[in-house]
């Protein structure tokens, strides 16, 4: 049982993450390759909070969206003056530059090391979150609320301006919108709710190292969205069941781990490719990539 | 108040062009697509702009809109009582000013609804600011609601009480016609608050009835909302029908100005332009 | 020490310089962000570890088997994935999509034959040569005389052959080559599998000197598409000197700093030259029409 439940919290979290990257792949249409890095600062700062800081839980959960918007923003913004395939290879840069940093800054982050023994995060101050059922509970009222204000968002009519966005951008200038704050407004968005992923992780796991928000993981969660699909909710909360569930339906089968490990990605791989050329909306979602 | 809305001063915009010969020698040329344009565009009428092909006459908008920067010169709009120079402004800042624009391609959303499509062109933005219509969610519900109100009056106004565009208000806009399409780019800017509208080429590819439409729909726009209307347009009749000033566009420069009868009689375009 | 690193800055560059010049060929004329190269670049010391080590075949004919095959398979990558969405138009953000996916099916193939662990070609500690201070492998110097004969080679037949000639033109316009009655489904499979032979060759060489696993790809690519930028895009000579720069700074980098480092300046000089000179150090302002 207890197994199902780890499942659980694992795709919760994914959730988190695929949806607050479909604002900006699916709505915004900025193909974000630093989505790991900004999971990165969420997992990192919920350690400063609950370790150094000592703040009780929902405290930390606003400093964490805070603090990962606001890095996020340095990003952002000299991303965002660049177009297509260059915006894309700045968000890769800033996305190794972070891993860099979290791996080679020994004497804050401990580097290879990583950090262990991260505290249960205290709610009201004193009940401590800790066990796989408390977690269970958090992690799904976390990426229910996630998808609550993102549904909320997509159908606002800050929503229609992203999808005049995705479809044309010099109408929606033409029209008086400033499409430069909308797309960093965007960014900042995306990147708070997905460090309440980072954070949900790091205490969850009690232990983060900066392997678990490398590159890999920057295309893998980019990949999880396509997978699912863009555009609408449904999509991406479908690509974080399928990439959490699928290993495991590998396991199941009978496949050794060491093959499994490859195999499911060899699957994500295969996806990515026959999805782009029959139906690049993605599993789910609604919006073709552009 | 200037009787001028819009004063272009020595306007130059040139463009590098990268030429390869066969046997794979490369050279660069800079050539002047806007040159010394000089032209004064009268208030609260409408003034027709014609040139041939390439002429650089979407180059010109694009310019007066902030889509590109001019080499050099200036362009001065005139909006109530205040007067300023929009050269250097973001095309945003400059639609904010009162100057709205339909492009030659569309530029629709076609994707969205055609509800939508109105809704996103009103002048008041509230709402858009993510959050803002979660925390004021009563406020965003009237708005909203008024925004659908306007839309459908416009269309009311516009194509009559039966129109297919508030019967199809919630299919994708690509669902139009071609026509109905570029019917509902001009519909959609009578959700701003515009002094000045450019217009590349309404009645381009469209059918005679539709093209009698866009006349009716430009003319009520002068006469009832006071706006001035800027065009670029290849038919002739329309121009003769439509516009109150001409004005001919041939290398880089304005080189007639008048009544459409004047310039379309002048014998410089009617050889160069109008090959007769 | 100074010298030395700098010697050795300037032969992990001509590395770079190969390696970025086979992306170029790519990105220059078909404007697709090929990120399945690091696979193909990967895939080639893997094959030579095949024939030479597995099945004994003398190193030389090893090598040329490799990068026949990994030619194949750049080929066989532009066949059946890029040419089928060139066809349907399909946007470059879905060719750069399929492409990460076709990269993550090789490398995980090739670890799921060889495994994880990191493999060499050379158990032997090369020999060496020294000039004063200055000790360089034979496999450097391997290195280095290799990708100079290349690129010089490259230069010339992009000058004065047809196919540089067509090359050049399809990067300024593969509309107009069209017009112009040029094949560029042939074209392109002739480009592919140019830039598979500089990956090919680029990681035969590294990888007798230092071995291989199935993730060198990736750093390498980046390497080479920051290479690319340095230099400007557009031009071939210009990932060639960018491919230097980097190596020379990578090398600066550890003796100012630490070797630990060395990926941090690298992107940090890629954002720099994104945002204060995206045309590179060899581009014109602007390319228009
Ligand atoms: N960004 C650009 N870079 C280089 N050349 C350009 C650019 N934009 C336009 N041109 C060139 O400038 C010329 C004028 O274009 P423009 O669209 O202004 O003409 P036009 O008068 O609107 O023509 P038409 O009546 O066909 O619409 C064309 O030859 C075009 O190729
Ligand atoms: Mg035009």
């Amino acid at each position: 049982m207890n197994y199902i439940f780890h499942i659980i919290i694992i795709i919760n979290i994914y959730i988190i993450l695929t949806v607050s990257t479909n604002l900006l792949v699916g709505m915004a249409n900025l193909i974000s390759l630093a989505q790991a890095a900004f999971y990165g600062f969420g997992a990192y700062l919920g350690v400063l909070a609950l370790m150094i800081l000592k703040l009780p839980m929902i405290p930390t959960i606003f400093f964490v969206m805070f603090f990962t918007a606001l890095l996020s923003l340095i990003i952002a913004f000299p991303s965002l003056r660049l177009k297509g395939d260059y915006f894309i290879l700045a968000t890769l840069g800033f996305q190794l530059i972070v891993f860099t940093v979290l791996y080679n800054w020994i004497s804050v982050t401990r580097g290879p090391y990583g950090i262990p023994g991260i505290p249960a995060p205290k709610l009201i101050g004193i009940i401590p979150v800790s066990g796989i059922i408390p977690f269970l509970v958090l992690s799904s009222i976390l990426a229910g609320f996630v998808i609550f204000i993102f549904y909320k968002l997509v159908h606002s009519p800050f929503g229609r301006v992203l999808k005049g966005l995705r479809d044309d951008e010099i109408a929606v200038k033409s029209l008086g919108r400033n499409v430069t704050n909308y797309k960093i407004l965007t960014f900042a968005i995306s990147s708070a709710f997905i460090g309440i992923a980072g954070f949900i992780y790091a205490s969850y796991v009690t232990y983060i190292d900066p392997t678990s928000f490398n590159l890999d993981e920057a295309i893998f969660i980019l990949a999880a969205v396509l997978i699912g699909g863009t555009g609408n909710i449904k999509g991406p909360v479908v690509g974080a069941i399928f990439v959490v569930i699928l290993p495991e339906l590998l396991r199941f089968v009978g496949f050794p781990s060491s093959i499994a490990a490859n195999l499911r990605q060899i699957v994500y791989g295969l996806a990515l490719i026959i999805l782009m050329r029959y139906r690049p909306q993605g599993i789910a979602g609604e919006y073709k990539l552009q | 108040m200037n009787e001028d809305i819009l004063q272009i001063n020595s306007v130059k915009k040139s463009f590098v062009r990268n030429i390869i010969d066969v046997r794979g020698k490369e050279e660069n040329e800079r050539f002047f697509i806007i040159d010394d344009l000089d032209l004064q565009i009268p208030r609260e009428k409408i003034t027709a702009l014609i040139g041939g092909n390439g002429a650089g006459k979407t180059t010109l908008f694009n310019i007066i809109s902030g889509f590109m920067s001019p080499d050099s010169g200036d362009i001065i709009y005139q909006a109530e009582n205040k007067q300023m120079s929009i050269i250097g402004l973001l095309p945003y800042k400059i639609t904010r000013l009162g100057i709205g624009r339909m492009f030659q391609d569309d530029h629709i959303f076609h994707d969205m609804s055609v509800l939508d499509n109105m809704l996103l062109a009103d002048a008041d933005d509230f709402g858009e600011f993510p959050f803002i219509s979660i925390i004021y969610n009563r406020k965003n519900k009237i708005i909203e609601q008024e925004r659908i109100e306007k839309a459908n009056s416009i269309f009311k106004e516009l194509f009559g009480e039966d129109n297919p565009f508030w019967e199809k208000r919630d299919e994708p806009a690509k669902s139009l016609s071609y026509g109905q399409q570029r019917l509902l780019g001009l519909a959609r800017l009578f959700m701003g608050n515009y002094d000045l509208v450019l217009l590349d080429e309404p009645t381009a590819g469209v059918n005679p009835q539709i093209i009698n439409q866009i006349l009716i729909i430009i003319r009520s726009m002068v006469e009832e909302k006071d706006v001035t209307v800027f065009l670029i347009e290849h038919n002739m009749k329309v121009v003769l029908d439509l516009a109150d000033f001409c004005s001919f566009m041939s290398h880089g420069k304005i080189t007639a100005f008048g009544t459409p009868d004047d310039v379309i009689g002048n014998d410089e375009v009617r050889r160069t332009y109008l090959g007769v | 020490m100074l010298l030395q690193l700098l010697v050795n800055g300037l032969i992990i560059g001509s590395i770079y310089s190969i390696v970025a010049l086979g992306y170029a060929l790519i990105y220059n004329t078909t404007h697709i962000f090929h990120i399945a190269y690091a696979s193909i670049y990967m895939f080639s010391s893997y094959m030579l570890l095949s024939f030479y080590i597995n099945l004994n075949i003398p190193f030389i004919i090893s090598f040329i088997i490799a990068i026949g095959l990994t030619i194949l398979l750049s080929v066989l990558i532009e066949i059946l994935v890029y040419r089928p969405l060139n066809k349907k138009r399909s946007s470059l953000n879905v060719v750069l999509i399929s492409s990460i996916g076709i990269m993550i099916v090789v490398i995980n193939i090739i670890a799921m034959f060889y495994g994880n662990e990191t493999q060499i070609l050379n158990p032997n500690i090369s020999k060496s040569i020294s000039i004063g201070n200055i000790i360089i492998t034979y496999s450097q110097l391997a290195q280095f005389i290799v990708s100079l004969v290349l690129i010089f080679i490259f230069l010339i037949f992009l000058k004065f052959t047809k196919f540089g000639i067509k090359t050049r033109a399809m990067r300024d316009d593969s509309i107009l080559c069209k017009v112009f009655g040029m094949d560029i489904n042939r074209m392109r499979l002739m480009l592919f599998m140019l830039s598979a032979l500089f990956a090919a060759v680029g990681s035969g060489l590294v990888a007798f000197d230092v071995g291989m696993d199935p993730y060198v790809g990736m750093p390498m690519l980046l390497n080479a598409i920051v290479a690319l930028i340095i230099g400007g895009v557009g031009r071939f000579e210009a990932p060639i000197l960018g491919g230097f720069i980097i190596g020379i700074l990578q090398s600066l980098t550890v003796w100012v700093f630490s070797s630990r480092w060395q990926d941090a300046v690298t992107f940090i000089l890629l954002i720099l030259f994104l945002l204060l000179r995206p045309q590179g150090l060899l581009g014109e302002k602007k390319r228009a029409v």
